[in-house]
């Protein structure tokens, strides 16, 4: 289906808000699951919205911007893959293979912009030097306009000017290429959970895994929230007992007097 | 030399610099991260405590715009310790020394709470509501993650009350609390692998004629694939040094192949 220009606007009200949140990081509204529901809303497909929504969140689970590191845009990834579904009518595993060059350009266009805000510090220098409260305030409103005013045009071209070429494309993949992105979406979750586990797998937790892994496999249930709650109560078991350890470790002395 | 004159903060000021501290990475940059942000977030109670004083206001404000990356809410706790410091008149240099030798540790920390455990956490619940139809989805997602966002809020109450003890406390505390978040966050992972990562062969893929491969696979441990498909990534990330993007590549790639010669 075609995107109208107010629905184009309107997407590109979405980055725009979304990228001032994905530079602060603080309500997470940028994130695939909440930018695909707002992007199903302005398209008028809700449902739409959720399932992209589930689908790209996943795939982005790990990529995170940790230390400084710029992952492909989930932001961006998270819009066109709702986009990308609504016009050329395939399925949101399919889309979300299609939208990782959209992501691409995300990712290069935020580390073009963090490199070239570099020569920002010199200002920020003078204006520390003179004490002045305020106009660093405007330094950096300044920044974060700039930022999401990129976004917001990225995803306006993206979605509105260029739908009919990106649409006419998609008509055109044979049956089995559609087919081979809809399994890769739905391997993609794949790697945002090795990469979480990049980070967090060590040998004493190991264990861990494979008892999430079972009791999900094995037992029938809604969500993983029953299985957070067991982790919680491991966690805090874990925890008292590595403090009790450590407590020993350096002497024994003990809080409680024990 | 002249004593310098410092107004006391108030218990609101506290909360509304932890409100304000929500800007920490506006400004972002390679040169020296979020130290824009850091300084920014200060600043105006900087202001606050040294009045008209604009030569202390900017030798504080110089003090706080170097290079600095750490978690966004730990950075509001060091935010609210770096406060008390200034505000108690403590050496710049000190304070300096304190914040270069904490934003690291309390990043690891920060990073194994909120990012690697909350994250994960939330967004399998919401997943699996999105999944049902439901637009409770989104809106436990952003529920979840208001109450992440406003809980820097006594994290720099913390910072502020605790001083310099906070340097202690950290060190105590940050093994353990990561080990912790780790458990946790390892045992969604794994909780996650057979709901959301899909790996399974057709029923038209066989062997010697009528086998079905995935009854095979079924028949010694339901959902082996998709565990041993993610372990594998795990192993080339970490011991092949694969990055995402090529590994996001390949799976698109090998999916298509896969589908042309109708094996998946």
């Amino acid at each position: 289906m075609e995107i109208t220009l107010v629905q184009g606007l309107l997407l590109a009200l979405v980055a725009f808000i979304g990228s001032l949140d994905q530079q602060m990081e603080v309500f997470l509204i940028f994130r695939p699951i909440i930018v695909c529901f707002f992007s199903g809303i302005v398209l008028g497909d809700v449902q739409l919205g959720l399932s992209s929504g589930a689908v790209a969140e996943l795939a982005y689970l790990g990529l995170l911007t940790i230390g400084g590191t710029v992952p492909p845009n989930p932001l961006i990834a998270g819009i066109m893959t709702t986009v990308i579904a609504y016009t050329s009518g395939v399925s949101a595993e399919a889309a979300l293979g299609l939208s990782l060059p959209f992501a691409l350009l995300g990712q290069w266009i935020g580390m073009i912009l963090s490199t070239l805000y570099s020569g920002l510090m010199k200002f920020a220098d003078d204006i520390c030097a003179r004490g002045d409260v305020a106009a660093l305030g405007r330094l950096i409103a300044l920044a974060a306009f700039g930022k999401a005013l990129v976004s917001a045009v990225v995803i306006f071209l993206s979605a509105y000017l260029i739908q009919e070429p990106i649409t006419v494309l998609v008509s055109q993949f044979p049956e089995w290429l559609i087919h081979g992105f809809r399994v890769a979406g739905n391997l993609l979750p794949g790697v945002g959970l090795a990469l979480l586990l990049k980070v967090m797998l060590k040998v004493d937790n190991v264990a861990y895994l494979f008892i999430g892994f079972i009791i999900a496999t094995y037992v029938e249930m809604g969500n993983v929230l029953p299985i957070a709650i067991i982790a919680v109560c491991i966690t805090f078991l874990s925890y008292i007992n590595s403090k009790d350890r450590q407590a020993y470790d350096v002497g024994g002395v003990d809080d409680d007097g024990i | 030399m002249m004593t310098v004159s410092r107004n006391k903060l108030t218990k609101k000021d506290i909360t509304n610099m932890s409100l304000l501290s929500a800007v920490l990475q506006l400004g972002f940059n390679y040169e020296r991260m979020q130290a824009m942000g850091f300084c920014f977030t200060m600043a105006p109670y900087f202001k606050k405590i040294y009045g008209d004083n604009t030569e202390e206001v900017a030798a504080a404000m110089t003090n706080n715009i170097d290079f600095i990356n750490t978690e966004m809410h730990m950075a509001t706790f060091l935010n609210g310790l770096i406060l008390s410091l200034e505000e108690a008149g403590e050496d710049r240099e000190l304070i300096r020394n304190i914040k270069n030798g904490l934003f690291g540790p309390l990043a690891g920390l920060g990073d194994a709470i909120f990012w690697f455990t909350l994250l994960p956490i939330s967004a399998a619940i919401a997943v699996s509501l999105n999944k049902q139809g439901s637009i409770l989805g989104p809106i436990v997602y952003m529920v979840i993650h208001f109450f992440g966002a406003i809980s820097r809020v006594p994290l720099g109450h913390l910072g502020y009350n605790l001083g310099t003890n906070a340097i202690d406390l950290i060190r105590d505390n940050a093994t353990a609390i990561t080990k912790a978040a780790g458990v946790l966050g390892v045992m969604v992972v794994g909780a996650l692998i057979p709901s959301y990562v899909n790996f399974s062969f057709p029923e038209t893929f066989v062997i010697f004629d009528v086998v079905p491969v995935q009854g095979i696979f079924d028949t010694i441990l339901p959902n082996m694939l998709p565990l041993g498909f993610v372990l594998f990534l795990h192993y080339l990330i970490k011991n092949k040094n694969v990055n995402a993007v090529q590994l996001i590549f390949g799976i698109i790639v090998v999916s298509i192949i896969l589908s042309f010669f109708g094996i998946m």
